[in-house]
């Protein structure tokens, strides 16, 4: 339904066909608006917003004991959501392109593509980092493991991702400031790398921030868990 | 007036006891104030950006679009403000709890729609309305036009009522609630921006069908002075019928309640 309103809203704003605005025509906003509902689905559909619950109910002692790793355990488990996610978004994506009919930007020089899939692979793990980092806080509150994610996952992600709109109508100094961030990694950089607007030595510089925050967050993932191991008392079991 | 103080006294009461109840849990409360302000403040900003850049949308200015937003959450905070107990209305039914509502000597619509406001959605209200003020001083406003903004937002309020009864109503025949109440706030949330910006059908379609321009939309255009007496006329008539059907609803659905678990 969201869809609706972002594509409509786009639409009035490109509705002369002509029209460039903050380094968009009406084909490069549409795809924008059409890419995120599909890099939505590939980055930000996760199972690990169970891990708090787990964490919280004292289930996580049963992982413990198992010959298993957490972490590929829960990622394996957000890959196959992944899957699924993606199968109703493509055919969310495709059911809106007949309904919609919008002008769309296909990317076909393959470097390109190889980037944008390699920002990808980048987006789905800085994610998966930031999601797990943000659901064991529950070792230390587990009645309020879900307001974390609340906070940092439904609101901050979403907006400072570029899944509400495009990061690009922000100030260029506010810009700046958020490329720090992981945070646009996750949607606007992909999409930017698929819409070709990035010259090769922006899009290698993005892609090494992106290296930069996963090797960051798994780092700190390990230590807060490390930590929130020896705080877990295994209430509930 | 006798049994209208009645039942204010019973909901102050409830609104009472779930104050209370939400007060237990300050941090996460709190947390959710934060995050719903913070959601607040970027559709803000990105609505200012994106029409600093280009600088009308739908023929609408900054200030004009802005107090569709204001007026759009208004309505929407109002109502959950006011009918939060619908969300938990799925396992009264389920369990057969709904027996104990039934027996009681006051209105099982009331109680199921009105018996728990939420505190959090109250302490975002008077900001709001203050913001409402403020931007509508742009759009130098009549009296008269003030005075159909105030009617028409009572009347936005009244089929968001309708559009409750119903998800409930629903809830009580096929025990689907939750996903009936995200249908109503998708749609609802198509009117964060003036109805204007859809395409026919589908502004045809949220203006009478689904009336969420009624709700949302027409309130602030009848402040501008863009809404025609017949278009005010038909609204209130719109949102009188809504009551109307959702209570013919509400009675047959009752009628479908088996009381099973009880």
């Amino acid at each position: 339904m969201q869809m609706f309103l972002v594509f409509f809203l786009w639409s009035s704003v490109f509705s002369d066909p002509s029209r460039e605005l903050f380094g968009y025509n009406r084909e490069k906003i549409l795809t924008y608006v059409f890419g995120i509902l599909v890099i939505r689905a590939i980055v930000l559909s996760a199972r690990a917003v169970d891990v708090a619950g787990e964490i919280s109910r004292g289930d996580i002692t049963n992982y413990l004991l198992k010959p298993i790793n957490y972490f590929r355990y829960w990622f394996t488990r957000d890959i196959s959501s992944k899957a699924l996610n993606l199968s109703f978004a493509a055919l969310e994506a495709v059911i809106l392109f007949f309904l919609l009919k919008p002008t769309i930007f296909i990317q076909t020089n393959g470097a390109i593509l190889a980037l944008f899939f390699l920002s990808l692979v980048i987006a789905v793990l800085t994610f998966f980092c930031l999601l797990f980092l943000v659901n064991i806080v529950a070792f230390w509150m587990p009645e309020n493991g879900w307001a974390a994610q609340f906070l940092f996952i439904v609101i901050i992600a979403e907006f400072l991702s570029g899944g509400v709109f495009p990061l690009d109508i922000l100030p260029i100094e506010t810009q700046k400031v958020l490329n720090l961030l992981p945070f646009p990694y996750l949607l606007f950089f992909p999409l930017q790398v698929y819409l070709g607007k990035l010259t090769i030595a922006a899009i290698l510089k993005g892609i090494l921030t992106g290296i930069f925050w996963v090797v960051a967050l798994a780092f700190g993932l390990r230590q807060v868990w490390n930590r929130g191991i020896k705080h877990y008392e295994a209430i509930g079991r | 007036m006798k049994t209208l103080t009645r039942y204010f006294k019973v909901w102050w009461l409830m609104s009472k006891n779930s104050f209370m109840s939400m007060l237990t849990q300050k941090f996460g409360a709190s947390v959710f104030i934060i995050g719903k302000l913070l959601r607040f403040g970027f559709f803000v900003a990105f609505i200012f950006f994106l029409l600093k850049g280009a600088n009308t949308l739908a023929g609408y200015t900054f200030n004009q679009t802005i107090f569709f937003f204001l007026t759009f959450n208004l309505v929407d905070v109002a109502s959950q403000f006011l009918f939060r107990e619908v969300y938990r209305f799925r396992p009264l039914v389920v369990s057969g709890e709904f027996d104990l509502i039934l027996s009681k000597p006051i209105s099982a619509l009331f109680r199921s729609l009105m018996g728990g406001a939420d505190v959090l959605d109250l302490i975002t209200i008077p900001p709001l309305i203050a913001g409402i003020i403020y931007v509508a001083g742009f759009l130098n406003p009549s009296t008269v036009h003030i005075t159909l903004y105030i009617l028409l937002i009572i009347n936005g309020l009244l089929i968001a009522t309708a559009f409750h009864i119903a998800v409930i109503s629903f809830g009580i025949i096929t025990l689907e609630i939750d996903h009936a109440i995200m249908i109503y706030r998708d749609l609802t949330n198509l009117g964060r921006l003036p109805v204007d910006i859809y395409m026919e059908p589908l502004r045809g379609i949220l203006t009478y069908l689904i009336p969420v321009g009624i709700m949302v939309t027409l309130p602030a255009k009848a402040l501008m002075g863009l809404v025609s007496a017949q278009g005010v006329l038909l609204s209130f008539l719109l949102g009188l019928a809504a009551i109307f059907i959702s209570l013919r609803f509400w009675n047959f659905a009752l009628t479908k309640y088996t009381s099973a678990s009880s």
